[in-house]
């Protein structure tokens, strides 16, 4: 279990979190959203045990993430936003590196080439000769090959293809039926909604929101894009009290909560030349919290 | 100590050292090889005495040395000067690289995520550090076996073992504040700022302090007091209390660098 209560950590030009409290129960998937700068890093920081907290205190299965620093990393598995590595090694050094600083060199190396195959890494290739990707999925396998109860990835998806962040997607999805408690930050919308169960929401170093994934979808939007014929349809549409965005010219995106009756009377009266609904979006949800 | 750790990181440094060590050695072979040459040379002797203090003191050479031997050859045109900023240099740099420079690139990010404590991390890293200094001061000394035996020149060696055993000692002193100033600051450039920065200071003071006798006592002041090649090759001094003591000033300041990279803050 991740236990946070009253974080704070604020650094000296100002930034950072203040009083952030959350909870993270064993065998479920918690997603940290927030734009660039709101303090996901930190959080992140603060329970590697990287900062020392202003106040507060953050545990990982009961142990305090700054003075048993050594013990929490012994259970947990992190990766990191950026990935730098020591470039003269191949990815296989790196991993052998990882699993003799774990101390288990055996285990782990048996239990990484599962992963080696999931993600199509050549482990032989030097780091420096990486691309962005190739670095990411070294990343991961480095996180998860130590089968540790707790996995704390910041961006996990960042440089992946399309196709690598859906195997990435089930990895973790085979990994939480395992009991494992995760902890991911992203901006990636679709991973968060696809492999969590709640999702928080910072800015601005406070956290604005903690909501179950089932919840937001119930209070979901329904988003429709519509082009009406003349500029008289477009001011008869905009008097009629409906959420209107301008995307261009006479096209406009209409956002409705909960019954569309409002939006059939409105369209009854204007000329609609297109009419179509988009997917629905948990991202629309969660921009609500951004506005 | 972590062992995984070290064989990587030693690994990383490996090819350095070995091209560091290479030049020391031809270089080395180079000195020995032209000094028989200078040493039959009477006029060599008559422009080495006819040097001021003022410069003798630029070159490192002790006021009152002999300047006719291979000690006082070897010392001034290699170990006073050129060697000691060689080593000081890649000390300062390496230390730096092991630790801020890791800090700042996020490097140190993923080896910190694994159950090994901070200061077992500063243990392995100060053990890469003082290992490839060692290294690099014993390829010098038994390069300089090796030059002096090809070229027939006849040279003490246990004084040759006891100045190498000083450099590892004063060498290691300036790579641990380096490492403080990593631990301390953990930022590249400005770590690397003020170890280089203090480095400088020291030598500056050695060399302005033997400009003149009134200057003198700036000398007490440098850490580069300490280190006097041609009175260890020439027997003149036993350096065994000022290994020991700068051995137990590298301890001193490794725990306080232990003390201060166990609190500090990381953006990792």
């Amino acid at each position: 279990m991740i236990k946070v209560k009253d974080l704070t950590k604020v650094y000296r030009e100002g930034r950072g979190i203040r009083n952030i409290s959350f909870q993270v129960d064993p065998g479920t998937a918690f997603g940290f959203l927030g734009p660039n700068g709101a303090g996901k890093t930190t959080t992140i920081r603060l329970l590697m045990g990287f900062l020392k907290p202003d106040s507060g205190r953050v545990t990982i299965n009961e142990l305090d993430c700054w003075r048993e620093k050594t013990e929490v990393k012994k259970i947990v598995s992190y990766l990191p936003g950026e990935l730098h590595f020591i470039e003269n090694l191949t990815g296989l050094d790196f991993l052998d590196l990882i699993a003799g600083m774990h101390c288990d060199y055996f285990r782990i190396k048996k239990h990484r080439e599962y992963f080696v195959n999931a993600l199509e890494l050549d482990l032989k290739v030097s780091i420096r000769k990486m691309s962005k990707g190739m670095k990411q999925k070294l990343g991961i396998i480095s996180a998860l090959m130590l089968d540790a109860s707790v996995l704390i990835l910041d961006e996990p998806t960042s440089g992946l293809d399309p196709l690598m962040q859906k195997v990435f997607i089930d990895l973790i999805l085979k990994e939480k039926k395992k009991g494992k408690t995760i902890f991911m930050s992203s901006h990636q919308f679709a991973e968060i909604e696809h492999t969590c169960e709640h999702v928080g929401i910072i800015r601005e170093g406070k956290l604005i929101a903690v909501q179950s994934i089932s919840e937001l979808r119930e209070a979901e939007y329904q988003t429709f894009e519509i082009e009406v014929e003349s500029e008289e349809d477009a001011e008869l549409l905009k008097s009629s009290e409906l959420d209107l965005t301008s995307i261009q010219g006479e096209c406009y995106v209409i956002r409705v909560a909960g019954e569309l009756d409002r939006l059939w009377l409105a369209l009854a009266q204007v000329r609609v030349k297109r009419f179509r609904q988009r997917s629905l979006e948990l991202e629309e949800a969660f921009m609500d919290f951004y506005r | 100590m972590n062992r995984a750790l070290f064989r990587a990181m030693f690994k990383e440094y490996r090819k350095k050292v070995a091209a560091i060590s290479t030049g020391i050695i031809l270089y080395e072979g180079l000195l020995t090889w032209v000094y028989p040459v200078i040493a039959k040379n009477p006029a060599v002797s008559e422009v080495a005495e006819s040097m001021p203090s003022t410069v003798k003191t630029v070159f490192g050479i002790p006021e009152n040395a002999r300047i006719d031997t291979f000690e006082a050859y070897i010392s001034g045109q290699f170990f006073a000067r050129i060697w000691v900023m060689l080593m000081a240099l890649y000390g300062i740099q390496t230390a730096n690289a092991l630790l801020a420079k890791m800090v700042d690139d996020g490097s140190l990010a993923l080896l910190m995520s694994t159950p090994v404590s901070r200061s077992e991390l500063l243990s392995t890293q100060t053990g890469v550090l003082i290992s490839t200094n060692a290294i690099l001061v014993t390829a010098t000394i038994v390069g300089l076996y090796f030059g002096t035996f090809c070229s027939g020149i006849e040279i003490n060696y246990s004084r040759y073992l006891s100045l190498g055993l000083l450099g590892v000692a004063f060498f290691s002193l300036i790579e641990i504040y380096s490492l403080f100033f990593s631990a301390w600051f953990v930022e590249e450039e400005r770590a690397l700022t003020y170890a280089a920065g203090l480095t400088l200071a020291f030598y500056g003071l050695d060399i302005v302090g033997g400009l003149s006798d009134k200057l003198f006592w700036l000398k007490n002041l440098s850490l580069f007091q300490w280190f006097q090649p041609q009175e260890v090759l020439e027997g003149t001094t036993d350096p065994t209390c000022t290994i020991i003591g700068l051995s137990v000033a590298s301890a001193v300041l490794w725990y306080l660098t232990k003390n201060v990279f166990e609190t500090q803050d990381l953006a990792l």
